[in-house]
């Protein structure tokens, strides 16, 4: 049976996979690292939220599912026929075209939903956030069609094979992007001015203001940001799993236990519980016989067992409650 | 408080209105479909739908039943949920009053609303809904499918003797489509001394399957079974190349809707499916492939070229029935349809057995290039399987 | 037509007596639970596998399906007592999709994806409840949501009422008068989903099969949303809720227009509700239940 003509990489890395335990387990390994990745991508987005808001954004997953259409819609239009290292390029502008549409969507939504019930009870902002989730993921239906979208690879994704594992350059990309991501972003947060006031206002929002911080401004800076990462995160995965309208919510929720795991509020914690929890489903179905049906599952009870055993997090700090 | 009572009582009254409007007019006379028209399988219902709406146009245009009475297609969306299909033939039943039912299109909600049409004594014809228990539901439920039970017995007997095929590695996913099929082959192939070696399973709507395939990869089996929809099959079948896997894969008519040409481009080649038979290249045939496509602006699958047939054989049964008794009355509707004798459909010679089942063969296809090629044509009689020529 | 509308109030019934529920656990404590789908499902798979597999008579099955749902209740209220709102309807939300998952995959006891067919119909007195002939039927599910009504109605006047209003008003100062915090919130969780349960036999009883896709979150979110616009804290309310949503779902069919208002119409209408609601009249259409003593309703700070 064919599978189109060998890549160079297939003609001077080629050998075969080997089947066999030691392989298999790599296999696994480099699947859960990529699915963890992109988890810790969404994660850091509801985390930086949480941080300063103390509020669980549920539509940011389907931010990321409309920047990733605009994403796609951007590439169609501007890549031309050929696939070449304009291709490429292309790419790169349409996942930025993506990500400054979802930086401007969150933008807007903190503003128009969820600004006015700050003052509210804890309920409201929430059932706003899940009235906004409904919304966007159905009006992407009506518009867009449900019918998932192809993403075209910008460059041939013939996987290498080392050592008995094939090894994408899809998968490659995930990684330099994420680790890439992540960098730039614990910079941000721990050396610019902005990363400077979005951590004071997390901390004690009132008293950043009495310090001449505009909370508003950071606020919508912190849903822009963590917007801008979700959609990178779409686009990416885009690639493998189409784009279609509730492309965002199983994912959206399952990065949100990542970041509750990892410890919520924490941007380290978002890394590290993503990555976490991206093993912990690739594992748990291939070593531990969990069935493939009940792999979503593996992310509810993690969060149930994280929030009994340590409710703040691997990474987080225990809060005191004050009367 | 008072004034959501007012608006309430508002609504109400404008939705009686339409009530008055229905006119069950001798002009017209109704048949009802039901199928997800949206939704991630609005696909289906979609181009399913068309295939009988293809077959009212061209009947309309020749005057309708009776050379007077014009036929009208009331499509109900089911959104695959039974709940809604439900609802949708309530409202085909008692408001629109049809006088038969092509459809639904998925089995799921095939048995929910066969179960309501057997009791309400409308007939039923489904173009799709394949699992082998729907027609033993009533006399009143049809298939112009083959049957499931059909498709498994085949493609295990196939798989075993002519491909060769010892070891069988599955991946279905839990729905009643795919688990039917996968049980029924893995029957019939076990039955011949086949083993089924590792089966695998997956949601409907999952994208990933690398860690289903990366253990079945391990196992190592002759060839890969993958009754599934378009959608999860593209994605498999994509997969498996980024892992490396060059086992052969095998799947079910699922596979022969044209959309996994669009979905999974070159992953296709090499693809054996068993699905229905391949029309001799007949005239016909070729005439409703190009009308539909004239009329549609894409191909048919072999679903809607059945619902195309269901719809002309319904045709003419209210022929009958109208010239008989100069009304649609139901009960006569389903009688006549059932005594439908060497019918000449586009899709064949179209029989129907006692339980409604469709009297047919099922055919095998390889693809080559993006494009099926047909095998032979198939079945299984006492545990033997025969290829009709 | 007639029978449509029949069929919606049937709906709208069934979907009451969920909304009956969560508007203990919602409207009055004051959690934001998405359990219903989940306890609906198991009620409706109780009825099910018992009236099926070992022929039981229909009323049997309704305690049971209410012991089963209930005994989830405390299964589910008991680890996620000390979480809040967010990570409640985070947790909440998955235990419905788990629940799904199990029945979709253990195919031993619920036939997996097939779901289980041929239900057989509710006989009262020797007399066949069919759900093909409404009327009956109509009967028999509106006398289930005034029975359900007048109960927790009482409830929520008694002592038990009262704890979970303090309870939503400021969790620890209703621990230190001496409430029981822990008890009262796992109370409620068993009542919403007993009263859930119930309302899945019926469903089981109605559709006549019963399948796992039938289950989705979008059960509990319509749910939600029931009692957001009707009114949270006030029983009338969520009923008329329950008939507005139902409502809104079957409008195009009702109206002919099922092949021109795609299905999203109504679910943006949905998300819509709860936004707007939230914004402009977060107590419901109705509001809460009035009572003597003047209450603060919504205020900064505390659980809701």
């Amino acid at each position: 049976m064919t599978r189109g003509p060998p890549s160079v990489a297939e003609v001077y890395l080629i050998k075969e996979p080997i089947v066999g335990s030691i392989a298999e387990f790599f296999q696994h390994l480099m699947n859960g690292l990529t699915l963890g990745g992109i988890y810790a991508l969404i994660a850091l987005g509801y985390t930086m939220v949480y941080g300063i808001l103390k509020f669980i954004n549920f539509a940011h997953g389907d931010i990321l599912m409309v920047g990733s259409y605009i994403g796609l819609f951007t590439f169609d239009a501007i890549r031309g026929q050929t696939m070449g290292p304009w291709t490429v390029i292309a790419f790169f502008i349409a996942m930025l075209a993506g990500m400054l549409f979802s930086a401007g969507l969150g933008m807007a939504i903190e503003r128009i939903a969820y600004k006015p019930l700050r003052r509210a009870t804890r309920l409201a902002p929430l059932l706003s956030a899940i009235g906004v989730s409904f919304i966007l993921s159905n009006m992407a239906a009506w518009m867009w069609g449900t019918k998932s979208r192809k993403l075209d690879y910008p460059f041939d994704n013939s996987p290498i094979y080392l050592k008995g594992v094939s090894i994408t350059p899809h998968q490659i990309l995930i990684l330099a992007v994420v680790i890439v991501m992540m960098v730039a972003l614990k910079l941000f947060v721990d050396r610019s001015r902005i990363g400077k006031a979005m951590r004071a206002t997390s901390l004690d929002q009132d008293t950043a203001k009495l310090m001449g911080i505009k909370a508003d401004k950071i606020i919508a800076i912190t849903f822009a940001i963590g917007s801008a990462l979700a959609a990178t995160a779409g686009f990416l995965i885009a690639l493998e799993i189409k784009v279609y309208p509730s492309m965002g919510t199983m994912t959206g929720l399952k990065a949100f236990v990542a970041a509750v795991v990892g410890g919520i509020g924490n941007i380290s914690g978002a890394m590290l519980g993503g990555i976490l929890l991206g093993l912990l489903e690739t594992f748990g179905v291939a070593l531990l016989g969990i069935p493939y049906g009940l792999r979503d599952t593996i992310a509810f009870v993690a969060l149930i067992i994280i929030l009994l055993v340590k409710p703040e997090g691997l990474l987080g700090k225990a809060e005191k409650e004050k009367v | 408080m008072k004034k959501v009572l007012i608006a309430t009582l508002l609504i109400l009254v404008v939705s009686i209105i339409p009530i008055f409007a229905q006119g069950a007019s001798e002009s017209s006379v109704k048949l009802g479909f039901i199928g997800p028209m949206t939704g991630d399988y609005g696909n289906y219902g979609n181009l399913i739908s068309k295939g009988a709406l293809l077959a009212i146009e061209q009947k309309n245009a020749k005057g309708g039943i009776a050379g007077k009475i014009q036929i009208e297609l009331i499509v109900e969306d089911s959104e695959g949920d039974p709940q809604k299909g439900l609802a949708g033939i309530e409202k085909l039943a008692s408001s629109d009053k049809i006088v038969a039912l092509i459809g639904p299109v998925f089995t799921g909600v095939a048995f929910a609303v066969g179960e309501r049409v057997q009791n309400e004594g409308i007939m039923m014809v489904t173009p799709s809904g394949t699992h082998k228990d729907i027609t033993d539901i009533g006399n009143y439920v049809f298939r112009t499918v083959a049957s499931d039970g059909l498709q498994g017995d085949v493609s295990g007997h196939y798989f075993y003797e002519k491909l060769g095929i010892r070891k069988l590695g599955v991946l279905y996913v839990k729905n009643d489509y795919s688990q039917g099929l996968y049980e029924g082959t893995k029957a019939s192939f076990e039955s011949r001394g086949g083993v089924v070696t590792i089966a695998e399973t997956a949601q409907i709507g999952d994208k990933d399957f690398k860690t289903q395939l990366t253990k079945i990869r391990a196992s190592n089996p002759d060839a890969i079974y993958i009754p599934n929809y378009t959608a999860e099959m593209a994605q498999i079948l994509e997969q498996a190349t980024q892992l490396g896997i060059k086992i052969p894969f095998l799947s079910s008519d699922g596979f022969s809707n044209p959309e996994i040409y669009d979905l999974a481009g070159d992953y296709t080649d090499g693809v054996i499916y068993v699905g229905p038979t391949q029309v001799k290249e007949s005239s016909d045939y070729k005439k409703f492939v190009a009308d539909y496509t004239a009329k549609w602006g894409f191909a048919p699958d072999s679903f809607a070229t059945n619902a195309f047939d269901a719809a002309n054989i319904l045709f003419e049964t209210l022929e009958k029935v109208y010239a008989k008794n100069g009304k649609f009355d139901r009960k006569a509707i389903r009688d006549t349809f059932a005594a439908t004798k060497d019918f000449p459909g586009v899709t064949g010679t179209v029989n129907f057995a006692e339980n409604g089942d469709l009297v047919a063969y099922q055919g095998v296809y390889k693809v080559e290039g993006k494009t099926p090629k047909y095998i032979g044509t198939y079945t299984v009689v006492d545990g033997e399987l025969i290829e009709i020529k | 037509m007639f029978n449509f509308i029949l069929l919606i109030l049937i709906y709208t019934a069934i979907f009451a007596l969920m909304a009956i529920g969560q508007n203990l656990i919602t409207g009055y404590v004051g959690l934001l639970s998405l359990t219903q789908a989940g306890f609906f499902a198991i009620g409706s798979y109780v009825t099910a596998i018992l009236s099926v597999t070992y022929g039981w008579n229909f009323w049997l099955t309704v305690p049971m399906a209410a012991l089963i749902s209930s005994f989830f209740g405390l299964l589910i209220g008991l680890p996620t007592l000390r979480l809040k709102g967010d990570y409640l309807a985070i947790a909440t939300l998955g235990f419905g999709e788990i629940v799904r998952n199990i029945l979709n995959n253990w195919d031993s006891l619920t036939n997996g994806p097939m779901g289980i067919q041929r239900i057989p119909m509710i006989s009262l007195f020797g007399i066949q409840i069919s759900p093909y002939k409404k009327w009956g039927f109509l009967v028999l599910v509106w006398i289930f949501v005034l029975v359900a009504y007048f109960l927790f109605d009482r409830l929520a006047k008694s002592r038990l009422g009262r704890a979970l209003e303090a309870i939503r008003e400021d969790e620890i100062a209703a621990s230190s008068m001496g409430i029981n915090v822990t008890r009262y919130k796992v109370w409620a969780f068993i009542l919403g989903a007993a009263v859930a349960g119930v309302a899945g036999s019926l469903q089981a009883e109605f559709i006549l099969s019963v399948t796992p896709g039938a289950f989705t979150f979008m059960v509990s979110i319509m749910v939600l949303c029931m009692v957001v616009l009707g009114g949270m804290g006030n029983f009338k309310a969520v009923i008329l809720g329950a008939f507005i949503i139902q409502f809104i779902s079957y409008f195009p069919q009702l109206v002919g227009l099922s092949n021109v208002i795609p299905p999203q119409f109504k679910q943006i209408l949905f998300g819509l509700i709860l936004v707007v609601m939230m914004i402009w009249r977060p107590q419901g259409i109705l509001g809460r239940e009035k009572r003597s003593a003047p209450r603060r309703l919504f205020r900064s700070g505390g659980d809701v």
